[in-house]
């Protein structure tokens, strides 16, 4: 008995086990690095602004930060830019959900069923391919100028994406892993949930990410075709009037928000997915 | 009849291929059964069927006297190392089979701590699999069959992505941990020695179709050590399990190299 206690011992000994604790680390951040970004970004908006007072001294051909962040404190005080702000949000919001939706069940759809996938595969890939902003003019005539031709355009920009991504998601579920939770005796229901999904939602999330940068291009464009406010709208109305630092504010607040929600949904992620977050031992 | 695991006249073809022809061996209750055989020995094939996920052409595999229908919380499963779900914690993946069975209640889960503790991971219920090493892992594995208190445990090769030094070291733990409550196990294995090492029995297997060839019983006594691998007693089991395989494993080396077997 005292040799398997031993044996015990060793066993759980061996390799380079980890103290529990050691799991627990947090991967440090080199604060060198850190500012390496903070100061790429404080000098090209110097470096832009010196240009813009200095070398072409001309606001038409290259406006300068201080004139974007004066354009936007008008246009706040004004209660325009939260019109606009609110008016792109509510399309590009309503219009990436359905296609999170959509693209996850049409996805699924084409992951379980050969029918599914022989009828709609052919016209996902032609769709995928295709730069569908193009067709936002014939939306606008179809739907109109208010939200809802926006809301459409979004999803048809947007859906692509989630939907190629959550087949293959499904698609690639590890086998063995399927095959054991059968042998455990889970019904097909329990793999779906237990199995297949958790292990697509990395491809979820990859999807999810190509669809916000079509949805924020989509917005913008099918509000350039025809549209009362947005971000589009103000950047149509300021290119007509040679206003370049407004054309900016719309710029910059795009940048501001591909930026922003990128970093949501790692965040999201993150929280989500926390396994894939872990350092690896060993 | 009096076996716990009864494996009864089983014959399966995929088409023209037949893979398991009149398959016949029995595991008796606490008794700790190897199953070795070359590749082609159609062990998928029965691993599978033993599991009730495929239906042989005939024959029947018994539980308890019972023929089993699909699969059952009466076999728990080992398989080789990356069966744990990635995205659960290790105390999520011990207690899968519990959860997907409806049987998560104070008893089972008091059950599966002792568990834990059993294979030597407490302290590691917060870990995610790919933070543990391939042996620690192994030891959630074989938990989390252990934790659905199975009649038959049925272990596929669970150490054969190990290294040599840990797996040397996992065989001990294994039969440190069947001593204590001495389940009925089905053990397949390409590793001989390691058949030796832990079975009461070995049942040799043929190719193409899959056959038993043989029943050995080993006589080593227990509990064993790794010491017992140094005996003339330990060798001469080995060989003779050889002698019977031999000219199998050769031919399906020569299958795989696609030159014609001599």
């Amino acid at each position: 008995m005292a040799k398997s206690e031993q044996a015990t011992k060793t066993g759980a000994g061996q390799g380079a086990n980890p103290a529990p604790a050691a799991g627990k680390r947090k991967p440090r951040k080199s604060s060198a690095l850190y500012w390496t970004s903070a100061a790429s970004v404080v000098g090209g908006l110097l470096l832009w602004e010196f240009a813009g007072r200095f070398i072409v001294q001309k606001a038409l051909f290259l406006t300068t930060p201080t004139q974007i962040v004066d354009a936007t404190i008008k246009l706040i005080a004004a209660g325009e830019l939260q019109r606009h702000i609110v008016a792109s949000g509510t399309e590009f919001i309503i219009g990436l959900v359905l296609a999170i939706i959509l693209g996850i069940a049409i996805g699924f759809a084409m992951a379980s069923d050969k029918y599914a996938k022989r009828a709609l595969g052919p016209w996902v890939a032609a769709f995928y391919a295709t730069p569908t902003v193009a067709i936002s003019p014939l939306i606008i005539l179809w739907a109109g100028i208010g939200i809802w031709s926006k809301v459409i355009v979004v999803v048809i920009n947007a859906v692509f994406p989630m939907i190629i991504n959550t087949e293959a998601g499904l698609r690639s579920t590890d086998k063995q892993l399927v095959e054991a939770a059968r042998c455990f005796g889970c019904n097909r229901l329990q793999i779906f949930w237990k199995v297949s999904l958790p292990s697509a939602v990395p491809f979820l999330f990859a999807g999810m990410k190509l669809a916000i940068g079509r949805a924020l291009v989509a917005v913008v464009v099918a509000e350039l075709f025809g549209s009362r406010a947005g971000l589009g709208f103000l950047l149509l109305q300021a290119s007509d009037a040679f206003n370049m630092p407004l054309l900016f504010v719309s710029v910059v607040i795009l940048a501001v928000s591909g930026m922003v929600l990128t970093w949501l949904v790692g965040v999201v992620e993150r929280l989500l997915m926390p396994w894939r977050y872990t350092s690896e031992q060993e | 009849m009096g076996a716990k695991l009864h494996v009864k006249d089983l014959h399966k073809s995929f088409g023209d291929l037949q893979v398991l022809r009149d398959m016949n061996f029995a595991v008796e209750e606490h008794e700790f059964v190897a199953i070795v055989g070359p590749s082609g020995c159609g062990k998928t094939t029965l691993l599978r069927t033993i599991a009730g996920i495929e239906t042989p052409d005939s024959g029947a595999v018994i539980i308890d006297g019972k023929p089993i229908k699909g699969p059952g919380a009466d076999r728990g499963f080992v398989f080789q190392q990356d069966s744990l779900l990635p995205w659960r914690t290790i105390w999520k993946n011990l207690v899968f089979g519990l959860e997907v069975n409806g049987r998560l209640n104070e008893a089972s889960l008091a059950e599966a701590k002792k568990l834990l503790q059993l294979v030597g991971l407490s302290g590691f219920e917060h870990f995610y699999p790919n933070q543990i090493s391939g042996g620690m892992r192994q030891r959630v594995n074989l938990a989390r069959a252990l934790a659905l208190n199975p009649e038959v445990l049925i272990m596929d090769e669970p150490f054969s992505a190990l290294d040599a030094q840990t797996r040397e070291m996992m065989q001990l733990e294994l039969l440190r941990i069947w001593q204590q409550g001495r389940k009925t196990v089905l053990f397949i294995t390409h590793q001989i020695d390691e058949a030796v090492f832990l079975a009461d029995r070995i049942v040799v297997l043929g190719r193409r179709p899959g056959w038993v060839k043989e029943l050995i019983a080993i006589d080593l006594p227990r509990p064993r050590d790794l010491a017992v691998k140094r005996t003339a007693a330990f060798g001469a089991y080995v060989d003779q399990v050889w002698n019977l395989i031999e000219n199998d494993v050769r031919a399906s080396i020569a299958e795989d190299a696609q030159i014609p077997a001599a």
